[in-house]
């Protein structure tokens, strides 16, 4: 019987010590999913966009250019501007699909959208947080118990073939800056709108610029305006009346980091030390 | 001597099924966090280490089948259990030190308030206009003109214009919003709209619009009552 015991208690015991090691393990990773990430599996659309770093020129002129594909596709839905007049309740697009690629110098966005026609007034807009401050989604307009700042906003017109590189805080604040670090490139086909962005990941005017650093994510929107004229020769969305996105993040992915296995080998070596010195202590304890 | 190891045993097993299956079957309660129970099975077995170790005798029942396994010295077919734990021991502490200094690709978590505190002069203000069918109905027509492109026809926070924006509209018809506030609530949040939130609320996130520049406060009023009746739902007081 005592036998038998002796077999089964340290089973046990030792079963018992594995769990409970799994669940000091546990914490770390299963409780780091965001209630944003969780809202992102459930509706299928993302929460931010990665930039992968890729060796060798940027598609910075080629909204097709195979290289894209490298980049994983981030899924955002619009919504027609209602927060401020003029709003409009129905908007053209509806999603809006995202890639974006750096060379450790530069970062390009890929915006990708449906549009039925092309017309000289279509337009998109990426909007950015700048500085530590965080800003009103909606052009960085004051918020009443908290100190906003400024947004930065690349916007490129499909006549204009070109982009701008503006700032605002608050509406009627926007303004083009006097120097332009923006460039844009748009190809319509087959119904669907991309539009390739493409900046310096850091400048030298970090109180208008949004600043990029490797690894850290920034706050990102969207915009786009369905430049349809209609019956009347109305614009169909121009101004404040466009498809708007929520605040969603961006990050230029930074070069493989390995410093994590190195100190995960230098913690199992301490542990093996750790269990080499104790036992050999508990077997000197039982001989003497 | 099996017994006293085997009882702690049992007992931190019947303590990790306790907090795993029983408390969140609890009404009211929910699933604890794997921290929080490890925490907890932390201090049942220092609490046992304690008992155990009170007398000398007790100690050493405690301690020396423990100290046999760790030495292998008579264990007999146990010898493989016990390299398998010499080895995933270190291990275990590798996996646990990569975890958590590996760079994490979730983007920063937010924990944004829902419900935070109104400013003092929106607490307990009274509906100043009176509760009739015709004022009812008046609500409901402005709710439909001004709200319910996000909010919904239905109450439900699923209007057309919804889609885009996160955090999502509210859901009336959800028994968490509007019916576990009071009206004067509702009348500073629509009132001062998502720019007039404190930074707990996140309010650079919200689209809900700053109606006082576009609404007079009578027509807030009745938009309150319209989505009450609309929505089914009573506004919270302190009776």
């Amino acid at each position: 019987m005592t036998q038998r015991l002796n077999y089964i208690v340290p089973t046990v015991a030792v079963g018992a010590w594995l769990a409970m090691g799994l669940l000091a393990v546990q914490p770390g990773s299963a409780e780091e999913k965001s209630a944003a990430t969780v809202q992102a599996e459930s509706t299928l659309q993302s929460v931010s966009v990665s930039a992968p770093m890729v060796k060798g020129a940027l598609p910075v002129d080629d909204p097709n250019a195979a290289v894209w594909s490298s980049a994983t596709l981030a899924r955002f839905p619009m919504s027609p501007q209602v927060h401020w007049p003029n709003r409009i309740l129905e908007a053209t697009v509806r999603d809006l699909n995202v890639r974006a690629l750096h060379d450790g110098t530069n970062v390009a966005i890929l915006l990708e959208y449906t549009d039925p026609t092309e017309d000289p007034d279509d337009a998109a807009a990426i909007q950015f947080m700048v500085g530590d401050k965080k800003a009103h989604f909606a052009h960085g307009q004051p918020m009443a118990q908290v100190e906003g700042g400024p947004v930065n906003i690349w916007f490129w017109k499909n006549k204009d073939g070109k982009a701008l590189d503006m700032n605002a805080k608050g509406f009627g604040t926007l303004k083009v800056q006097t120097h332009q670090d923006v460039k844009a490139k748009g190809a319509y086909a087959n119904g669907t709108w991309k539009v390739v962005f493409t900046r310096p990941l850091s400048t030298e005017h970090a109180d208008e610029d949004t600043q990029i650093a490797q690894g850290g994510f920034v706050n990102i929107a969207f915009a786009v305006w369905d430049g349809k004229k209609d019956a009347s020769g109305e614009l169909k969305e121009k101004g404040s009346q466009k498809a708007v996105s929520s605040w969603w993040y961006f990050r230029a992915e930074a070069p493989p980091d390995y410093s994590g296995y190195y100190y995960a080998l230098l913690a199992v070596g301490l542990a093996l030390g750790f269990q080499f010195v104790l036992i050999r202590k508990l077997k000197k304890g039982q001989s003497a | 001597m099996g017994g006293s190891l085997l009882k702690p045993v049992i007992l931190i097993g019947i303590v990790y099924a306790i907090l795993k299956f029983v408390v969140p079957n609890i009404p009211g309660s929910a699933p604890l966090p794997a921290s929080l129970i490890f925490l907890y099975l932390m201090l049942t077995t220092s609490g046992i280490v304690i008992f155990a170790t009170l007398s000398g005798e007790s100690k050493d029942a405690f301690w020396n089948p423990i100290q046999r396994f760790l030495t292998g010295e008579n264990i007999g077919g146990l010898q493989v259990l016990r390299y398998g734990v010499l080895l995933l021991f270190p291990l275990m502490v590798g996996w646990q030190t990569y975890s958590s200094t590996a760079t994490s690709d979730a983007p920063p978590s937010e924990n944004r308030t829902i419900h935070p505190a109104p400013p003092g002069e929106y607490t307990g203000l009274s509906n100043p206009v009176p509760k009739t069918p015709d004022t009812i109905q008046q609500g409901k027509g402005f709710y439909a003109a001004f709200c319910s492109p996000c909010h919904g026809g239905n109450f439900d926070g699923k209007g057309p214009a919804a889609r885009g924006f996160n955090p999502p509209p509210a859901n009336f018809s959800d028994p968490t919003t509007i019916a576990m506030l009071q009206e004067s609530y509702l009348f500073w949040r629509i009132k001062k709209g998502g720019v007039g939130l404190p930074i707990e609320g996140m309010p650079w996130k919200s689209a809900m619009p700053r109606w006082e520049v576009e609404l007079p406060d009578e027509w807030i009023w009745k938009i309150i009552m319209g989505e009450y009746d609309g929505a089914h739902q009573a506004p919270r007081t302190w009776e």
